[in-house]
C-alpha cells in the first residue's frame, strides 16, 4: 500500500495550489460579491490545461490520470468553490461524456475544444420534476427524419450559459423499453440549436460566480448523428458519469473544508482574548483537531476511490461513502470555522462567511446525502 | 578580483521629456555604432521566430520558501529543509526570460543549471515543466557550505562543459542576498557579464540589455558568448502547465560532480571558502503604531495619513 502522490501529482497538485492562492484567492471575494462569471481566471487555467486534465493528449488533453484530476481539482476548490465546480461540471459532466461514450467524429469535433479550454459544455439531468429520481425524466424526443425532435425543461444546469459554452448534452426518454421502463438516450445540443432556450441564470446563496440556468426545449431539432452511444444507453451512461462525477465531488469538498480549516488556524493565531490567542484555548484547539482529522479522512476517502476506478474496480459505494462523509465534513468545517471566527465570522469582511454559504449546495448538487445514501445501502 | 567586462554604453532616461537633454549630453562622450540609435523608442530589432538559434544556460538555485519561519544552524547559516526548497524567486525570471528568447529564436535550447543537493532534482523538474528542454545538476558532498566564490567556481566549470551562448542569472538569491555570483562566474570565464538587464534582446550575436536606473536606462551589449543577470522587471514567470509537467519527467537531467568538472574539493564547499559568516541574527518585525486620540485631531490626521499613503 503507497499513499504517497507520483512526481507528477506533487507538482500538478503544488502548481494548482499556487495558481488557487495567487489567481483565485484574492479575487473569490469580487466574484461572489457580483455573481461575475470568472472568465479571466477559466481563461487562464485554460491555458494551462486544467479543463482538460483526465483527457488524452491526442484530442488536447493533459493525460493526467484521474487521481491527478481531483487532486487538482481539491486545490482549485480550496482557492475558490464557484471556480472549482466551474471545472468540475465542465469536466467531469461536460466533457467526459465525450471521451467515455463518444464516436471518433464526436471526440474530435466536441471533446477536443473542451480539453483544450476554447469552450465549457454543461450536462442537462435535472429537471423541474427529477431531481433525486432521475427515472422521473419528462424531456422527450421522437426520431423523425434522422433528426430528432426534443420537448421539455432541465434545471439547475451548471456552465450552460457563458460565454464560452458550446452547448450541452442532455437525458431525453426517447421510447420504452420491452419491460416498461422508460428508454432514456443521450443527445447533443449545441448552443443556438433552434428551439433551444437558454434561462436567465438563477440568484443562488452560494457557488455565486458560477453559471446554473434553467433550459428549456420547444420543437428542437438534433441530427441523429448527435446522439451519443446507442439508443437507450442513456441511464447507464449518466449513472458512469454521476459515479465518476461524486469522486471529483469530494475532492471539491476537501478543498472547501480545508479552505475552512486554513482561514481558521489563521485566525485563532492572531485573534486574542483573555491576554492570549485563542488558538491557545483547548476548546478552540479541539475544533481544529475534529476538523483537521475530517478532512484526513475524507481525503484518503476520495483518494481511495478514485484509485479503485483507476484499478477498473467497482467503485460505486465507495464514491458515494466519499461524497457523503466530505460533503458533511465541509459542511461542520464551515461551521465552526464561523464559530472559531465568532462575531467577524458572521460578517462578509472574512471569507468563512462565504464558505458557510457555499457549503449548503456541497450536501445537494451531483446527488444529495440521502441519495449517497440510499446507494450505500443498496450496495452493502 | 570581481570585475564586470561590459561592451559599448548608452544612457537612456526612461521618461520622454528627459530624452532630449540628457540623452544628446550623454551621448556626445561616448562611442556608440549608429544603428543602435536613440532615436529608436526600443532596442528590439528581434522578430518571432527569426532563425537565430541560441544555447542559454539558466543558473537557478534552490532556497527556502520565503513564508517558511528560518532558522539558523551553528555554523551561521540557514538551516535548509527539502520538503521548504524551492527555485530562487528571482531565478523563474531568469528562467522565463530563457524560456522567452527560445521562443523568439527558433531552434534555441534551453539548459536549466542548478548546484545543490541530489533533491533539487524536484525544483529542476519545476523548469523543465515550465519548459526547459534539460537540466543539470552539479552535486557533490564536498560542495556543502560553498560560499558565493566557490558557487561561481563550480558553475563556470559546469557552463564551460555545458558550452552556452548565454548564460542567464538572476540577480540575487533570496537566501543570502550576496548577488556576487553572476560577476564572479563572468571573472572566472573571462567574460562579458550585463548585469540587472530589465530588457533582453539577442541581436546576431550581439546580447544586448537595458538596464533601469533611476534617472534613466543604461543600455549595454556584448558579443555572445557572454553572461546577463535580470532583474523581476523583466517578465512575469509563467505557471508551468499541465502538460509541461506531464512532458518533465521525459526532460533528461544529467548529474556533474566536482570529479567531471575536474575540481579539486579543497577549492570549493566549506573547505574553499573564504567567507565566514561571523554572527547572524534573526531580523525581529517591529511593529510601529502611532495613536491619535479623539481630542487631538484625530479624524484630520489619520485622513492626512491616508493621503500620504495614497489610500484616499
Amino acid at each position: 500500500m503507497d499513499f504517497t502522490l507520483n512526481d507528477e501529482q506533487r507538482m500538478i497538485r503544488d502548481m494548482c495550489r499556487e495558481f488557487a492562492e495567487e489567481e483565485i484567492k484574492p479575487k473569490a471575494e469580487e466574484l461572489d460579491r457580483t455573481a461575475a462569471f470568472p472568465y479571466e481566471i477559466i481563461q487562464k487555467m485554460a491555458k494551462l490545461g486544467l479543463l482538460g486534465l483526465p483527457f488524452p493528449e491526442e484530442y488536447g488533453g493533459a493525460g493526467a490520470d484521474f487521481l491527478t484530476y481531483c487532486v487538482a481539482l481539491e486545490e482549485i476548490g480550496r482557492g475558490d468553490a464557484s471556480v472549482g465546480i466551474t471545472m468540475e461540471a465542465h469536466t467531469s459532466l461536460g466533457a467526459t461524456p465525450f471521451a467515455l461514450f463518444g464516436s471518433e467524429e464526436q471526440k474530435r469535433e466536441y471533446l477536443t475544444p473542451l480539453a483544450q479550454g476554447e469552450q465549457l459544455w454543461s450536462f442537462g439531468l435535472t429537471e423541474p420534476n427529477a431531481g433525486s429520481d432521475s427515472a422521473g425524466t419528462e424531456t422527450h424526443a421522437e426520431l423523425e427524419d434522422g433528426y430528432w425532435r426534443i420537448n421539455g425543461a432541465k434545471s439547475f444546469i451548471t456552465n450552460a450559459g457563458t460565454d464560452m459554452t458550446g452547448g450541452v448534452t442532455i437525458t431525453a426518454v426517447t421510447g420504452k423499453q420491452p419491460d416498461g421502463h422508460k428508454e432514456i438516450t443521450n443527445l447533443i445540443v449545441p448552443k443556438g440549436t433552434p428551439g433551444y432556450i437558454i434561462g436567465a441564470a438563477y440568484h443562488k446563496m452560494g457557488w455565486r460566480a458560477s453559471d446554473t440556468r434553467p433550459l428549456s426545449f420547444e420543437d428542437c431539432h438534433v441530427p441523429d448523428e448527435n446522439r451519443l452511444g446507442e439508443r437507450g444507453d442513456g441511464f447507464r451512461q449518466f449513472m458512469t458519469i454521476l459515479n465518476m462525477g461524486r469522486i471529483a465531488i469530494s475532492a471539491l469538498n476537501v478543498g472547501l473544508a480545508q479552505a475552512c480549516f486554513d482561514e481558521s488556524l489563521k485566525y485563532s493565531r492572531e485573534r486574542r482574548q483573555f491576554g492570549k490567542p485563542i488558538k491557545s484555548f483547548q476548546a478552540i484547539q479541539f475544533k481544529l483537531a475534529d476538523m483537521a482529522t475530517e478532512i484526513e479522512l475524507s481525503r484518503l476517502m476520495y483518494y481511495k476511490a478514485a484509485w479503485l476506478h483507476m484499478q477498473g474496480q467497482p467503485f460505486t459505494k465507495e464514491a458515494s461513502m466519499a461524497k457523503l462523509f466530505s460533503s458533511e465534513t465541509a459542511k461542520r468545517c464551515a461551521d465552526q470555522a464561523v464559530q472559531i471566527h465568532g462575531g467577524y465570522g458572521f460578517m462578509d469582511e472574512y471569507p468563512v462567511s462565504r464558505f458557510w454559504r457555499n457549503v449548503k449546495v456541497h450536501e445537494i448538487g451531483e446527488g444529495t446525502s440521502e441519495v449517497q445514501r440510499m446507494l450505500i445501502a443498496k450496495n452493502l | 578580483m570581481l570585475m564586470m567586462s561590459i561592451g559599448q554604453f548608452d544612457v537612456k532616461p526612461a521618461k520622454a521629456g528627459f530624452v532630449a537633454k540628457c540623452s544628446e549630453a550623454l551621448r556626445r562622450g561616448l562611442s556608440r555604432p549608429p544603428s543602435s540609435s536613440a532615436t529608436h523608442p526600443t532596442l528590439s530589432t528581434n522578430h518571432n521566430l527569426e532563425e537565430n538559434p541560441v544555447k542559454i544556460v539558466v543558473c537557478m538555485k534552490e532556497t527556502p520558501s520565503t513564508t517558511v519561519e528560518k532558522s539558523f544552524g551553528p555554523d551561521m547559516r540557514i538551516e535548509r529543509r527539502k520538503e521548504d526548497a524551492v527555485i530562487n524567486p528571482f531565478d523563474e525570471y531568469t528562467i522565463e526570460e530563457g524560456l522567452r528568447q527560445q521562443e523568439k529564436h527558433a531552434g534555441s535550447e534551453v539548459i536549466a543549471l542548478c548546484m545543490g543537493p541530489a533533491t533539487a532534482t524536484d525544483n529542476i523538474r519545476r523548469a523543465l515543466a515550465m519548459g526547459a528542454d534539460r537540466g543539470v545538476l552539479v552535486t557533490d558532498p564536498a560542495l556543502a557550505g560553498s560560499d558565493a566564490i566557490g558557487t561561481a567556481r563550480v558553475l563556470a566549470a559546469a557552463l564551460k562543459q555545458i558550452g552556452f551562448d548565454l548564460a542567464l542569472f538572476g540577480s540575487a538569491a533570496a537566501d543570502a542576498y550576496g548577488g556576487v555570483v553572476p560577476s564572479a562566474v563572468a571573472e572566472f570565464l573571462g567574460m562579458p557579464l550585463l548585469s540587472f538587464a530589465g530588457k533582453l534582446d539577442i541581436d546576431g550575436s550581439t546580447a544586448r540589455i537595458e538596464r533601469q536606473a533611476e534617472v534613466g536606462y543604461q543600455v549595454a551589449e556584448a558579443s555572445m558568448p557572454a553572461l546577463v543577470s535580470v532583474v523581476k522587471s523583466i517578465n512575469e514567470p509563467r505557471y508551468p502547465s499541465m502538460k509541461g509537467i506531464m512532458q518533465a519527467k521525459k526532460k533528461p537531467i544529467d548529474t556533474l560532480t566536482l570529479a567531471n568538472l575536474g575540481l579539486d574539493a579543497d577549492t570549493v564547499g566549506a573547505a574553499g571558502a573564504r567567507e565566514e559568516a561571523l554572527s547572524a541574527e534573526k531580523v525581529t518585525a517591529q511593529r510601529k503604531g502611532e495613536i491619535y486620540m479623539g481630542n487631538e485631531g484625530a479624524a484630520d490626521r489619520i485622513v492626512a495619513f491616508l493621503v500620504e499613503q495614497k489610500v484616499l
